[in-house]
């Protein structure tokens, strides 16, 4: 039994049903968010400081911060994640073609378009009752792997990555920074990075060698995505039923060349990161609370297996748990569930708290999923986005991104989640690379300069900002070697002669329903669509930044970036609060590889240019 | 050698002058030695394709709409004086970019830092009167369509 919230049971044969008796078994009373206290406190104390961060920066799009600090206890009293801008992609795709879809959705993003385009499609297939033949999945795959080989490092090394640089560290705490300069790293010999003095001045913005590696080793995979996609970030190739590209033995060739390039440079990454990981801990066991939170998440697998998907909502928990990414949620460190249908029953989305209006005044369009199974009137099918700009306000509505839930619990996306469900559930199909033991995930990478080389990631103890970004540094090498594996699969598929890619299909003119149960660099991704007389009725997007950055929900949970600033000691060094960065916060933050929706006000000389741009909005609601 | 562009975002109105102009600049008749080439991608992806790129450019003529305080309408020529901003406005133009951000001055900020631009960049440019969604231009900046496309061609043969 996976909930524990929702009043939902499922009989011996383990199909879901309400459970009996409940009036109304839906039903909550929204819980008031109380602030007379704080602002009392604010008020008589010089000590408590509101601290507001907008933008916060080294984020992919714009995200806005609001906290109250303790600085005398060190310690966070409130905080508040605030998305700013609606862009309306929801809107914007009802009544049209659902091949729109695919091209509309990709331009929520200026990272990973592709995976938007990649989600859209698979709703799509479900809905038009097609799938791809075997190679135009294992296409999807490697395209889908190559897109996070960009994204990690970006993230790893030029947005979280200075964090942990000299520059910081030696402003915020000087006496780490000396003691850094003489601790030998324990994996030099691998990384070349002598003393973990010498890997943060790596991660120096600008002029570190790691952040400048990191920058050019995003060329890399994205010239091997171009090479099967047609372009990044926006593919123009995927399509239902496969992808449109016309491959052959030289572009996997290509993309195997560039894939051995990356090799070496991701085992010494791994290893770097693990060093300074273990440097903090043992400089001071409290940065083991930065960003700490309960150890949930959620996650949908993703990389099919190309015999397995189908496409059809009936077997999803079949080729869901066939994924080289297994689905699943985890609650309190354990594994609750890898099943698509229940992942997908428990899902809701709440506004209490974001500026939008509740939909339920317009019914419950669907009580039940496809199988029959029970349906909450919040869950992305039923939802409708209606937005309803207001004034900020901590105690009532304060930003665009939404609250969804799972089991009316708080959980948090992101790679990590990715890697962590694949290794508890032990199910990752056979292969001579990856192996999920029930408690790790063991990466095998192949020979090139460096030797052959051993990698395990272990589930780990803590959980906290140090460990997100630990785990993104091994999803490193899962990826690669996910990539790696499908370009061998492609190359048998070609020498038996199956190359075809893609399956013909005619939209159908009846009212369908699908959803796309896929992932982004940063974790989960749905796309939830119902279609009516061959047009979208319904399209509800949910990202991994609209978990993270979700606000209180009504049950009085704060969002995960949050409660993981609510959780984090405020170690830094200052004598007076003026001297005060925040730095641990936006560790905090910043572990989680925000993605945002894209306002950005940048202060230019005498000028405030405020521009709107067009990049990330992977927590754009809609 | 000379690079021509035009930058922007399509369907934004006024702001997407430099996008639509470069289709027409694109089907131009041009020297040899003048490359007309979309780059509107985010500036890291300019940079690194400059950076491995055999050609190496003289001159670069750019096109594009940008937010200066001017008279709607207004188009300046100006060669880029190429001075950039202190680091801490380097790096973030550089995570800006590197998001996929598309814009005139990150480009010429994140291209000038890593050293791929020649000293020769000039720039055509329009001040937006409007800059929502949309096809069209508000006529005072759709009225300065075709001297920009001669500024374009006149900078780019100047050579």
């Amino acid at each position: 039994m996976c909930f524990k919230n929702l009043p939902i049971e499922f009989d011996a044969q383990g199909n879901a049903q309400l459970v009996g008796g409940v009036a109304n078994p839906y039903a909550y009373t929204p819980r008031e968010i109380k602030r007379d206290k704080l602002e009392e406190l604010l008020a008589r104390n010089g000590h408590i400081k509101d601290v507001s961060i907008s933008p916060v920066t080294r984020v992919a799009g714009a995200l806005s911060f609001h906290a109250v600090a303790d600085l005398e206890k060190r310690k966070f009293l409130e905080a508040n994640s605030v998305a700013t801008i609606f862009r309306g992609y929801e809107v914007i795709l009802k009544g049209r073609d659902p091949r729109d879809a695919i091209y509309i959705s990709s331009r929520a993003c200026g990272v990973c378009g592709g995976v938007h385009s990649t989600a859209a499609c698979e709703a799509i297939e479900m809905a038009f009752g097609i799938s791809p033949p075997p190679l135009g999945t294992v296409l999807r795959n490697i395209a889908l792997s190559l897109d996070f080989l960009y994204d990690h490092p970006l993230h790893l090394f030029l947005l979280a990555g200075p964090d942990y640089s000299q520059v910081v560290v030696q402003a915020t705490s000087p006496a780490m920074w000396e003691k850094a300069q003489v601790t030998d790293a324990p994996n030099a010999e691998i990384h070349q990075f002598k003393t973990i003095g010498d890997i943060m001045k790596g991660l120096n913005p600008l002029s570190g060698k790691l952040y400048l590696d990191g920058l050019k080793m995003t060329r890399t995979p994205r010239e091997a995505y171009s090479v099967l996609f047609g372009k990044y970030p926006h593919p123009q190739t995927v399509v239902p039923g496969g992808m449109s590209s016309t491959v052959t033995i030289t572009d996997f060739n290509e993309t195997y060349t560039r894939l051995q390039k990356m090799i070496d440079w991701t085992k010494r990454m791994i290893l770097l990161w693990d060093d300074l990981t273990e440097f903090f801990y043992d400089y001071n066991p409290e940065y083991k609370k930065v960003g700490a939170r309960d150890m949930n998440m959620i996650d949908l697998g993703m990389w099919d297996d190309e015999n397995s998907y189908d496409a059809t909502y009936a077997r999803c928990n079949d080729w869901g748990e066939a994924r080289w990414a297994t689905p699943g949620v985890v609650i309190d460190g354990k594994l609750v569930t890898t099943k698509l249908q229940q992942i997908n029953l428990g899902l809701e989305e709440f506004v209490e708290h974001s500026y939008y209006e509740n939909w339920s005044q317009n019914g419950v369009r669907f009580k039940t999923d496809p199988s029959g199974a029970p349906l909450s009137p919040n869950h992305p099918w039923n939802k409708e986005t209606m937005p309803k700009p207001s004034k900020e306000s901590w105690k009532d509505r304060y930003t665009w991104s939404t609250a969804p839930r799972w089991d009316r619990q708080v959980v948090e996306a992101g790679a990590y989640a990715r890697i962590w469900t694949t290794a508890a559930a032990g199910k990752m199909p056979k292969n001579r690379f990856l192996e999920s033991t029930g408690h790790s995930l063991k990466i095998n990478m192949p020979k090139t300069m460096l030797p052959e080389m051993d990698f395990e990631w272990k589930i780990p103890e803590v959980w906290n900002a140090f460990e997100r970004n630990r785990a993104r540094a091994y999803c490193m090498g899962y990826n690669l070697m996910v990539a790696y594996s499908m370009v061998l699969k492609a190359f048998d598929y070609l020498r038996k002669g199956e190359d075809k890619v893609s399956t013909k299909f005619e939209t159908p003119k009846g009212e369908r329903i699908g959803v796309g149960f896929w992932g982004a660099g940063r974790g989960y991704l749905s796309h939830h669509l119902t279609l009516d007389k061959g047009v979208i009725t319904n399209y509800q997007i949910v990202t991994p930044s609209t978990f993270n950055a979700s606000p209180h929900d009504p049950f009085g949970n704060p969002g995960p970036y949050e409660e993981a600033v609510m959780n984090t000691p405020i170690i830094e060094d200052y004598s007076k609060p003026e001297e005060f960065t925040g730095v641990d916060m936006l560790r905090a933050i910043r572990s989680f590889d925000p993605c945002m929706p894209c306002t950005t006000h940048i202060y230019g000389g005498e000028r405030e240019i405020v521009r709107e741009v067009n990049t990330c909005a992977c927590s754009a609601e809609g | 050698m000379v690079l021509v562009s035009g930058i922007g975002y399509s369907n934004l109105g006024d702001m997407s002058f430099g996008r639509v102009l470069l289709s027409t600049l694109v089907e131009m008749d041009w020297p040899a030695h003048v490359h007309v080439e979309d780059l509107n991608f985010g500036p890291i992806m300019i940079y690194q394709t400059l950076e491995a790129s055999p050609v190496k450019y003289d001159k670069v003529v750019l096109v594009a709409a940008a937010k200066r305080e001017r008279q709607p309408g207004t188009l300046e020529v100006y060669r880029w004086n190429g001075i950039l901003p202190e680091d801490a406005e380097i790096q973030a133009r550089i995570e800006e970019a590197i998001t996929g951000v598309i814009d005139l001055d990150n480009l010429l900020i994140v291209c000038k830092h890593f050293g791929v631009l020649p000293d020769d960049v000039t720039i055509v440019e329009v001040e937006p009167q409007t800059e929502e969604w949309g096809l069209e231009f508000s006529p005072v900046v759709a009225a300065k369509v075709n001297e920009a496309i001669n500024a374009v061609r006149d900078q780019a043969l100047a050579m």
